[in-house]
């Protein structure tokens, strides 16, 4: 445990990064660099149609909530749309550890400004449509003339690069693209299920912070800059490399397997109903003593005895029947109980976990300090959810530099632009009148 | 033009991993940026070797699992439990830079008690584990497979198929893709072992890092946790969209040449706009953008959004997909079909970007196409694959003799059983399935 005395170790000290990122994929990234103790600036404009979506999107901090108020669930009736931009409950979710600054990149003056701070900066970060930078004269090559050590990430739905330089994406349409949407569902005549977030606007942030922390490396090492063009669409390629391997060597079409394991002798495997609304537990037996162990715990009854179910073949050639006589005895369960029970007979077993069970309940989370209570300066001190690896020596820590979650909009307008930048208070004050900031 | 590229960034960093399927991705990361990765592999092989699907055979050098998840690692094929190779191990960890262990925890910790007797003079050695649920706390026990972690990781509770009407679900939750726990973990540990080294830069310090798999599937749930943390409602899971605590409208839609399009408006203006344009241009009769329109939006909602849904289905149904895709993008409309993984080696974009990488497999007497990276400088990729997964042990006496060890030594640990030297007749030729 660290002492609070002394200064926090982190891995990202001295590492400056001008985040132009909204939404989820762009800003994804620079949170985890932040969490490694980059100086994050967010750069925002509260302009129509600039204005980050996540803002002023459900869900949104309860009305009762205030900068003195604790953390008290309840109703949001009061949300950007209304002209207030620092009530997301998403958005604070997603933006800890970051300043915050309004710049008005329409402006001549706006864009000369965004220049002056990427001289010293390490790397910046952009989400835009894959045109924006470029047509506001501020795209890599430019941007490398005044700072040739510099890092320059733009992530797009299926990459700037290429045939479909152009393409607008969302997280959803680059998984359909990519093949990830087709993979989740149970198996054909059903529809695919696809995925109910995006993980393509979580994995490109990932990749994101990994590619700009090798870069960093690069750049400390041998002075270099590097552009990074990183594709949505790779990102959920990656993870599809065994199907398309196989159908290379087969020409068979993937297929779906909804919770079966197709690859392995694995039975059961799936989400069984368990006593409640809408209550699953997952089961996953892996050998035949797994599976004994499972038919001791519901006290044998004959039909698990049959001896078709001994042996792992003999559980996947019946796997549909297996599955029924299965439900029938979860359907009578409490799924933590059962998880507990078949868990100490060494049966990997899960509940289906919702939100409140994650967040109320889960008592591994809450040991190892899963949720990290930080202030915001609108809406007081809420949860935010945390890294998922504890670091020893320069350990993952979500409020970064701020200590705060996410910043209100250009909450940092006076200590970035005056002791960040250098201006002076009159320089201030007449970039506001102009509205450039 | 190159623009300044991360090939080989990781080019001074030598990776020792040793363990299951959950680590395999994240070292293999590392490797397509350059790091050496070593792979220490039990003599009877990596146990994601016995995961399918299988090129012939079940065989563990046919598994394709283990093909794509190792490209460019050197194998290694050592008992760790023998004694006799400690004096190997300490001449090959005391020059690691990232020692991965990955697996369920007893199986780790025993594992890392034996690799740390052999690495106790490398003080900037970077420890990473990855376990189910990390090294503490009232699970760090349980047993764990990768479906079980998505349940318990809040995945599954998000992904899945409409409810009835009546708000029943007939199907269950979905894993939405196979040893997807792994991939985020491995993605995040990759992340974590970047920030080591570089706090390693600054410090000259290592340190360990403890990665839990099921932190790692929580944190992607978007708003299912902030909505019920900040307003206590719980998000539904419903077919091919997000979450959200009411039920949306269905976004899947038909082509006329039947497929599948995911095609919807987000509220912006500028796409409706979009969809106006791309009505008008197929000629489809509409009130959208007009006054008539904009009254039904105040006085019903949602029966608004079913009109402008139903003229996106007349849409969709009037052209074929890639027609459509095509129209739609040069709108500005973010439609996509939904295509199969194996769709995109044809695609003429990621032949542009070199997404795939081509990789030689002597042993087939052909190359296969991997997804290789997932960005690129404008011209070169950041990811290089260039080496097929290693056969077991294939570079047991390469690597051993690289760090140190006799030639007379390496003979005398494979004579004991110690380790095991893959030979040349141990190549699998390619066989009568395989096309």
């Amino acid at each position: 445990m660290e002492s609070p005395n002394l200064p926090k170790r982190r891995a990202l000290d001295g590492v400056r990064i001008i985040d132009l990122t909204w939404l989820q994929v762009g800003p994804q990234a620079t949170r985890i660099l932040a969490t490694f103790g980059a100086q994050v600036i967010r750069v925002e404009w509260r302009g129509r149609g600039a204005i980050d979506f996540l803002r002023y999107y459900a869900p949104f901090a309860p009305d009762h909530a205030t900068a003195d108020g604790g953390r008290i669930q309840g109703a949001a009736r009061s949300h950007g749309v209304r002209g207030n931009y620092d009530r997301g409950a998403y958005f604070n979710n997603t933006n800890p550890g970051k300043y915050g600054i309004t710049l008005n990149l329409n402006h001549p003056k706006g864009r000369d400004l965004l220049k002056r701070m990427v001289r010293d900066a390490n790397a910046l970060c952009e989400n835009f449509s894959p045109s924006q930078m470029d047509k506001w004269g501020l795209g890599y090559e430019e941007l490398h003339k005044i700072n040739p050590r510099l890092i320059y990430m733009r992530t797009t739905g299926v990459g700037k690069a290429g045939v479909y330089k152009d393409y607008v994406s969302y997280g959803p349409t680059a998984q359909a693209f990519s093949g990830l949407t087709f993979l989740s569902g149970l198996p054909e005549p059903y529809q695919p299920a696809g995925w109910g977030y995006s993980y393509l606007d979580h994995s490109p942030g990932y990749f994101g912070a990994m590619l700009v922390m090798a870069a960093l490396r690069q750049q400390r090492i041998e002075g270099k800059g590097v552009y990074i063009d990183m594709s949505q669409s790779e990102t959920g390629l990656m993870l599809t490399g065994t199907s398309i391997i196989e159908h290379q060597l087969t020409g068979r079409p993937t297929q779906r397997y909804g919770n079966r394991m197709p690859y392995r002798d694995w039975a059961p495997h799936g989400a069984f109903r368990c006593a409640g609304d809408d209550n699953w537990i997952a089961i996953s037996v892996q050998n035949d003593d797994q599976w004994q162990g499972l038919v001791d715990e519901m006290g044998s009854p004959q039909w698990a005895r049959d001896r078709r179910f001994a042996h792992s073949a003999g559980r996947k050639q019946h796997e549909d029947e297996l599955e029924t006589k299965l439900t029938a005895f979860t359907l009578t369960q409490e799924r933590y109980a059962l998880m507990e029970r078949l868990q100490a007979r060494g049966i990997p077993a899960g509940a289906v976990q919702k939100a409140a069970d994650r967040f109320d309940r889960d008592p591994q989370l809450k040991a190892r300090g899963y949720y990290v209570d930080l202030p915001h300066s609108e809406i007081g001190v809420w949860p935010i959810e945390g890294f998922p690896a504890k670091l020893a020596a320069s350990p993952a820590d979500v409020g970064g530099l701020t200590g705060r979650a996410a910043p209100k909009l250009g909450e940092d307008n006076q200590f970035i632009y005056g002791e960040v930048l250098g201006l002076s208070p009159d320089e201030i004050a007449a970039l506001s009148a102009e509205e450039v900031i | 033009m190159s623009l300044g590229n991360l090939r080989g960034a990781l080019k001074d960093i030598t990776v020792v991993e040793a363990g299951d399927e959950m680590g395999d991705y994240a070292a293999m990361l590392l490797g397509g940026l350059g790091a050496t990765v070593i792979k220490l592999e039990p003599l009877a092989g990596s146990p994601s070797r016995a995961i399918g699907p299988f090129a012939t055979d079940r065989d563990p050098e046919q598994s394709l699992y283990f093909w794509r998840y190792n490209l460019n690692k050197q194998s290694i094929c050592i008992d760790l439990d023998n004694p006799a190779a400690a004096d190997a191990l300490t001449r090959l960890l005391g020059k690691a830079d990232v020692v991965l262990m990955a697996g369920e925890y007893q199986a780790v910790a025993r594992r890392r008690s034996i690799l740390q007797r052999c690495m106790s003079g490398n003080r900037g050695a970077i420890e990473c584990t990855i376990t189910p649920f990390g090294l503490d706390g009232p699970y760090r026990d349980f047993k764990a497979t990768d479906l079980t972690l998505m349940a318990l990781g809040g995945i599954m509770a998000v992904c899945g198929y409409d409810p009835n009407d009546d708000g029943h679900y007939d199907t269950p939750p979905i894993c939405p893709a196979m040893w997807h726990a792994y991939h985020i973990a491995g993605e995040y540990a990759a992340i974590a072992i970047n920030a080591a080294l570089n706090f390693r830069d600054l410090s000259g310090e290592g340190q360990l890092i403890d990665v839990s798999v099921h932190e790692a599937v929580n944190t992607c749930t978007e708003i299912a946790i902030p909505t019920y943390i900040y307003n206590g409602q719980t998000v539904l899971r419903q077919t091919a969209r997000h979450a959200m605590p009411a039920v949306t409208q269905m976004r899947l839609v038909t082509t006329r040449d039947n497929i599948l399009m995911l095609a919807s408006i987000s509220p912006f203006e500028r796409e409706e706009r979009a969809l106006i344009q791309l009505l008008d241009q197929v000629g489809i009769e509409h009130v959208l953008g007009k006054p008539e329109y904009k009254e039904l939006e105040k006085q019903d909602y949602r029966a608004a959004l079913t009109y402008r849904n139903d003229l996106i289905e007349q849409v969709v149904a009037s052209l074929p997909a890639e027609e459509l895709l095509q129209r739609a993008q040069a709108l500005g409309l973010a439609w996509s079909p939904i295509r199969r993984p194996e769709d995109n080696l044809a695609d003429p974009h990621f032949a542009a970007r070199g997404t795939f990488a081509s990789i030689e497999h002597p042993e087939l007497g052909r190359r296969l196409r991997y997804p290789g990276t997932v960005a690129t400088d404008g011209s070169e990729p950041h990811f290089h694959y260039h080496r097929r997964a290693p056969r077991l042990g294939e570079h047991t006496a390469q690597v051993l003799s690289g760090a140190g060890v006799a030639t007379a030594e390496i003979a005398a640990l494979a004579a004991a059983g110690v380790i095991r030297i893959a030979e040349e007749g141990e190549r699998r030729p390619s066989a009568s399935r395989v096309q």
